[in-house]
């Protein structure tokens, strides 16, 4: 037995995946394809985790001849504010993508045999797949080509020896063991952070961008990317439907849409769940004294409840309705046709993640990050498309795939160092030494008080944001007191931590980002500032502290300028 | 409490639920091949387990497991 093994179980692989959700899997699948040797973690059952199979099963799709206009688009609908060689990557990538997910044994909807190609608006598309069934069955194809997987490992830092990433320390949570795992490349796809507070949302919670930055590795865009969607408050789940919109009022009965935008109460509308004009609205509405806000669906029939979510695109977010109509009466005990319910805007996730490269790695060699957890400035959206959130995990996921793989083959393994690994375990175990009640959900709990509220995290403002990361201070406080007993609850803790960090950098660098932009809103500079803000903000771990820092958008050397 | 009621008795050991849940509620007893809730505390009733279930065994509350849902105002 060695030095390294009397830290823990040691298990050796080329590639390390650390998180097997959209993007993992693929990362996976493809770093699989170069033969090397992948091993694929994660902290739930292979097959069912993440976001993925819970999910509306909707890809994102662009034909290959309309590719170098969509992205032409979306880089004018960014005011060129995106990473132009990702977009214009992303765009071409997408056909051939979900050509490769439906080889590799998704099931998609199809029409006479061929994968149907749905027409959602303009120049938009979408596929549909059967999501609960989606990881299970690429988990099968990847089994089948030799990938290795682990169920059930936490994964929480990464290894490092000269520089270079050589892997991660798991927590094993079920067999209570710590693990080192020595890769020659490891790729970070555990997720960006959904603090726990929509629930549907809850397996993705800051681990990944937090662990990277700890190694070094720059975060990039911490300020864009929180979103909102509306929902029913009694069941903290988002309501898909495209004319629900139109029952929506205040306290006094008055509907509110036609309030504030009667455009939208002539001819017909699509507003989605995620439409930032409903949120506004609702918004408004409260500050002006006349919330709660309700949706009123009284007097009408089960059959013209469901009609209310008729798409462009027929079962798109009828079903998901239908599900949600199904839930109310069976759960909650509430019916929709006979009671007015409060509804709530719901805070997702806050955004960012580690910055890649068109290769999809990081800042720092052997690390590469593809999915939610990392992030390739190309914000500003595709137009309102749905899907690209699990077309974007499989498109970094395979780009991240492919070149650790090619890493991996170009370069030898680096044994992990002892002493940077005894370091790392005693940072990742010694909260177990702590004394306290604390109960690492309290935590959790603490900062939603600080993401969560509209007024720091959606209409931004100086003093109010302060006012945000004092109640984060707060919750790193209460983290000291915190007590895990074991990997589960240590697990908790570290979960906790990371939620803690993404809020800090959240409102770090919206602070810092004096002008407004895309989804980030300042109330003291509501302009967009293209003179002096024309800028990415980066993070990075300087002297044991983050130190934000700008990176010009090198729109000089793309396609498209302004 | 999230998770108001499971049949232990329709279980078949499948493991399905374990894999599915975000919050590492629930585990297999081995021996008996049957899932049990080991962490009930931390289940956010995101309807994982209801929902992929073959067997049926859980019923979820609608409401999250614990802790006062933040105003978004
Ligand atoms: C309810 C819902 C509906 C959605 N519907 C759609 C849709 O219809 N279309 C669409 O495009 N997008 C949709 N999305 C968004 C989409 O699912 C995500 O954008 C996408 O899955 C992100 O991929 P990912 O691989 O980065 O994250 P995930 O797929 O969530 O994978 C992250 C994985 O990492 C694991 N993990 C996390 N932390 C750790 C850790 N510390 N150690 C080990 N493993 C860890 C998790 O268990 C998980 O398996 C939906 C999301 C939700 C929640
Ligand atoms: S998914 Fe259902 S049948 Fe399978 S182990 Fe869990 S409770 Fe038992
Ligand atoms: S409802 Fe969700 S969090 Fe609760 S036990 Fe089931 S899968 Fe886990």
């Amino acid at each position: 037995m060695n030095n390294t093994d009397k830290l823990g179980t040691v298990i050796k692989s080329d590639v390390l995946v650390l998180g097997a959700g959209g993007a993992g899997m693929c990362a996976a699948l493809k770093a699989k394809e170069s033969n090397v040797d992948v091993l694929l973690i994660d902290k739930c059952g292979i097959g069912w985790n993440g976001q993925v199979p819970i999910g509306g099963g909707i890809l994102a799709y662009v034909y290959p001849e309309y590719a170098k206009k969509w992205a032409e688009n979306v880089t004018r609908q960014s005011n060129f504010f995106n990473n132009q060689d990702w977009t214009f990557a992303f765009g071409n990538y997408m056909h051939k993508s979900t050509m490769d997910l439906a080889a590799m044994g998704l099931t998609f909807l199809k029409n006479k045999g061929d994968i149907n190609i749905l027409n959602w608006g303009p120049n938009i598309y979408v596929t549909l797949f059967d999501a609960p069934k989606s990881l299970v069955a690429l988990k099968k194809t990847a089994k089948a080509r030799g990938v290795k997987m682990m169920d059930k490992i936490y994964a929480i830092d990464l290894l490092k020896n000269d520089g270079r990433v050589v892997g991660a320390v798991g927590l094993g949570l079920v067999d209570g063991k710590t693990y080192l795992f020595n890769a020659k490349a490891v790729i970070i796809a555990t997720g960006n952070c959904g603090y726990m507070h929509e629930k549907t949302y809850s397996s993705v919670l800051g681990e990944g961008p937090a662990m990277g930055y700890r190694a070094g590795a720059q975060l990039v865009n911490a300020e864009f990317g929180s979103s909102y969607v509306w929902g029913i408050k009694t069941l903290g789940k988002e309501l898909m439907g495209i004319h629900f919109y139109l029952y929506l009022e205040n306290a006094r009965g008055e509907k509110i849409m036609g309030k504030h935008y009667p455009e939208l109460m002539v001819g017909k509308h699509s507003v989605y769940t995620f439409d930032p004009r409903v949120i506004d609205a609702m918004q408004k509405e409260v500050k002006a004294g006349l919330g709660p806000i309700y949706l009123n669906l009284m007097g009408l029939s089960d059959a013209e409840v469901a009609g209310l979510a008729e798409d462009r695109v027929e079962g798109l977010t009828q079903l998901m309705a239908n599900d949600t109509m199904k839930l109310l009466r069976e759960k909650a005990g509430i019916n929709p046709s006979k009671e007015r319910m409060e509804m709530w805007a719901r805070y997702l996730y806050g955004g960012g993640g580690l910055r890649i490269d068109i290769n999809g790695k990081t800042t720092l060699d052997g690390l590469y990050a593809a999915g939610s957890a990392s992030s390739n400035s190309w914000s500003g959206g595709g137009g309102g498309q749905g899907g690209l959130g699990v077309q974007s995990a499989a498109v970094t996921g395979f780009v991240a795939g492919e070149n650790a793989a090619k890493y991996a083959g170009e370069n030898s393994r680096l044994d992990i160092n002892v002493e940077q690994a005894k370091g790392m375990i005693d940072r990742v175990l010694n909260p177990m030494k702590h004394k306290g009640d604390v109960d690492a959900a309290e935590v959790a709990y603490r900062v939603h008080e600080a993401v969560v509220p509209m007024k720091y995290n959606r209409q931004r403002e100086a003093s109010r944001m302060k006012e945000a990361l004092g109640i984060v201070q707060d919750a790193r406080n209460k983290l000291s007191r915190v007590q895990p007993r074991d990997f589960h609850d240590l697990a908790r803790y570290h979960s906790a931590d990371s939620m803690v960090i993404a809020a800090e950098f959240t409102y770090s660098a919206a602070l810092m980002r004096e002008e407004s932009r895309a989804g980030h809103f300042r109330e003291d500079f509501p302009q967009r500032d293209d003179k002096n803000w024309f800028k990415w903000i980066t993070i990075e771990q300087r002297d044991g502290a983050p130190l934000l820092a700008t990176l010009p958008v090198p729109v000089e050397n793309y396609r498209w300028k302004p | 409490m999230a998770i108001r009621n499971y049949d232990r008795k329709k279980c078949n050991g499948c493991g399905i639920c374990v894999a599915c849940c975000p919050m590492d509620v629930l585990r297999i007893d081995t021996a008996a091949k049957k899932a049990v809730i080991q962490y009930p505390k931390d289940c956010v009733a995101c309807w994982g387990c209801e929902s992929f279930c073959p067997q049926g065994c859980f019923d979820v509350s609608p409401e999250r497991g614990r802790g006062e849902l933040v105003s978004p105002y």
